[in-house]
Parts: structure tokens; C-alpha cells; sequence
């Protein structure tokens, strides 16, 4: 691809980021959302938030991965657990991670 | 700042909306305390997608550009296969839609808080509004009341969290190949993910939601387009929605209040 082909896209990229983060920040006081739809949304973060992690964790390229071969769902398990107790994000990454990398590293399972 | 676009407000409003959009320090503070501990999270995905754009084949200045001007790490980790392998450039967008297609809804939540700002204003707070942010503000203001200091709490979320990514990206960018994929370091973010998600799983309907997004997600990873994330987020509402109202309905059958309506 061209240098300009390269720029176009990331012309369209940004657009496709405008037009879906500002959409109704710019065009909602003219759209009614029903009320049932809007107590729907609630739940929207939430679960985008766990599609997002969910195939990262649970699948390993594009097959899916459960049980002790896989380091990442394992980590994930462990940062769970220390969240619910401490609730403290910093240290639950750094847990994950140490999790994560020293199962990688050290092929325990 | 000349007001274009915002909503005609009753007049007797306009003062109680000026808290939203003052200044507050402490809600600017608090904002900064609850978006701290994720920007670990955020920087190492961004230096995850940096790392990305260049092993495609992207120059220093076209991922910079990229970074920058996008700044949307999953639509552009899903542009980059397909500018392998030279796909129309319609195709591009369309797949960066519907994987943004989520921002759409969370706009739609955070949209209402701040319709009374200047549309330059409400532009770019939506334009810079990841994931993260709407699940942390949604948590602290979940009714669309006027309060005190909101727009320095959403500020205070997202400046940092802008910066935490763009250097991260920017580092991602100039180390290249230098930073081994087996590392898995973009596993900071699904962990910092992972923590934001907890505490919002707060009920039966929204457990239920996120059992049902992450399933959905995985079934559906290989859809073209990247469907799988948009059919994931509706499901997993639909299914949180139908838990509500069926324990709504137990609930009102248990207390003996039902009607025959």
C-alpha cells in the first residue's frame, strides 16, 4: 500500500471513532432513547468490558483454551480473587502478571 | 466558545447545570484517584498496539498519526490485518464501526450529563472516551441528575487516561521489536479490565450479562468484521434485562403485590 493509501485509512479510522464516540454527544438531545431501552444500557459497560477480556483469557490464537495449560486463565483467576479481597487494581495487576509470567516461564502445568 | 449545537434549556435549569460544568477540584481529584490505578493497564496496551502498527509495516510517522489521530486501540488492532492483506479500504471502515459500534451505547450514556455544554466540547469529551472511563463514571454517577463537579470528575478519568495511552503507543511505536510478544504485556490492560468489571457485577441480571457478553465473545471471535464484540454487548444486555425482569416478577409474586395487568 501507497504512503497516501496508508493515510486515507487512517483517515477512516478516525471518522469511524468521531462518528461512534460523539454520536450522541452531539445528536442525542434530538433522539428519545425509551426508558426500557435505557435501563437495558446500563448493563452495556459491563458487558463490553467482559467481551473485550474474555476471548484473551479464555482463547489461546483463535481456538479456545480452558484448564491449567493456560497461563492467562489462570492469572486471571488468581487477580480475580486478590481484587474481591483487596481491592486494590495496582497490586492485582502486578499479581496477575507475576501470576501470568511465571507460569509462562516456568511451564508449571 | 460559541454554542451551536447544545439543547435549549429552560431557563430556571441553566443555573443548577453550571455545577456540572464548573470546576471542582475535589471531583477532578477523585476522578484522578479512580483513573490512576488503570493507566499501568492502559499504557501497556497502548504500547501492545504501538508495537503492533510498526510490525505491520506502518513507517514512525503513519503509526504516530495513527495513534493519534484514531486512538481507539481495538479498531486499529483490527484495521491491521486487513491492511496486510490490502482489503478495500470500505471494508477497513466498516470493520472499525462495528467494533466502535459499542461506543455508540456508551455514548448514549454519557451523552445526557453534559447535553448543555458547547457541541466543540461535547465532541471532543466523546471523541476521547474509551472503555474504561464510562464504566468508572457510569459506577460514581449512575443518574443523569445534575451534581456537583461532574465534568471535572469525567476530566480528571480522562486526561490521564488519554496520556497513559498515547505515550505508552508512542513508546510501543520507537521500541518496535524490541519488546518480545511472548512477554504478553497487553495482559496489563485485560487485567485492569478485569478489576473495573468486578465491582459492576453487582446483581444476578448483571452477572448474568457478563457471563453471557464473554461467552458470546469467545463462540463468535472468528465472525467477520469483527461482529462478535457487537452481537457479545447485545446479548449479554438482553440476557441482563430478562434476568432483571424475571426477578422483578418472582419478587413481586414472593410480596404477594401482583396485578392482573
Amino acid at each position: 500500500m501507497t504512503d497516501l493509501d496508508i493515510w486515507l485509512i487512517i483517515g477512516v479510522l478516525a471518522i469511524a471513532t468521531a462518528a461512534t464516540r460523539s454520536s450522541f454527544w452531539l445528536v442525542g438531545h434530538h433522539i428519545t432513547i425509551p426508558k426500557r431501552v435505557q435501563e437495558m444500557l446500563r448493563y452495556a459497560p459491563a458487558c463490553a468490558l467482559a467481551a473485550i477480556i474474555a476471548p484473551d483469557v479464555l482463547m489461546n490464537g483463535s481456538h479456545l483454551q480452558l484448564g491449567l495449560g493456560n497461563p492467562k486463565l489462570i492469572a486471571a483467576v488468581v487477580a480475580s480473587i486478590f481484587y474481591v479481597l483487596r481491592r486494590d487494581m495496582l497490586q492485582t495487576i502486578l499479581v496477575g502478571m507475576v501470576v501470568f509470567t511465571g507460569l509462562r516461564l516456568l511451564h508449571v502445568f | 466558545m460559541i454554542d451551536l449545537g447544545s439543547a435549549p434549556l429552560p431557563a430556571q435549569s441553566a443555573a443548577t447545570l453550571d455545577i456540572v460544568a464548573e470546576h471542582d477540584e475535589a471531583a477532578w481529584r477523585d476522578g484522578l484517584r479512580d483513573g490512576v490505578p488503570t493507566l499501568f493497564g492502559i499504557g501497556a496496551w497502548g504500547l501492545v498496539v504501538g508495537v503492533a502498527m510498526v510490525k505491520t509495516g506502518l513507517t514512525v510517522t503513519q503509526a504516530l498519526g495513527m495513534t493519534l489521530l484514531v486512538f481507539a486501540g481495538s479498531a486499529q488492532l483490527a484495521s491491521l490485518p486487513l491492511i496486510l492483506a490490502h482489503a478495500p479500504i470500505w471494508v477497513i471502515f466498516a470493520t472499525a464501526l462495528v467494533v466502535n459500534m459499542r461506543f455508540v451505547i456508551f455514548s448514549a450514556l454519557l451523552a445526557p450529563h453534559f447535553a448543555h455544554l458547547p457541541w466543540r466540547s461535547r465532541f471532543l469529551l466523546g471523541y476521547v472516551t474509551g472503555d474504561m472511563t464510562v464504566a468508572l463514571f457510569m459506577q460514581r454517577y449512575p443518574s443523569e441528575a445534575p451534581a456537583r463537579g461532574k465534568l471535572s470528575y469525567l476530566k480528571g478519568l480522562l486526561y490521564p487516561n488519554w496520556a497513559a495511552w498515547q505515550i505508552g503507543s508512542i513508546a510501543g511505536i520507537f521500541l518496535g521489536s524490541a519488546v518480545p510478544a511472548e512477554w504478553g504485556l497487553g495482559f496489563a490492560g485485560t487485567l485492569a479490565i478485569l478489576c473495573i468489571t468486578v465491582p459492576l457485577v453487582a446483581n444476578w441480571a448483571a452477572l448474568t450479562g457478563v457471563l453471557v457478553a464473554g461467552v458470546v465473545a469467545v463462540a463468535a471471535f472468528d465472525l467477520p468484521y469483527k461482529l462478535g464484540l457487537l452481537l457479545a454487548v447485545l446479548l449479554g444486555m438482553f440476557s441482563a434485562m430478562a434476568v432483571e425482569e424475571l426477578s422483578a416478577t418472582w419478587h413481586r409474586r414472593d410480596s404477594g403485590e401482583e396485578n392482573n395487568d
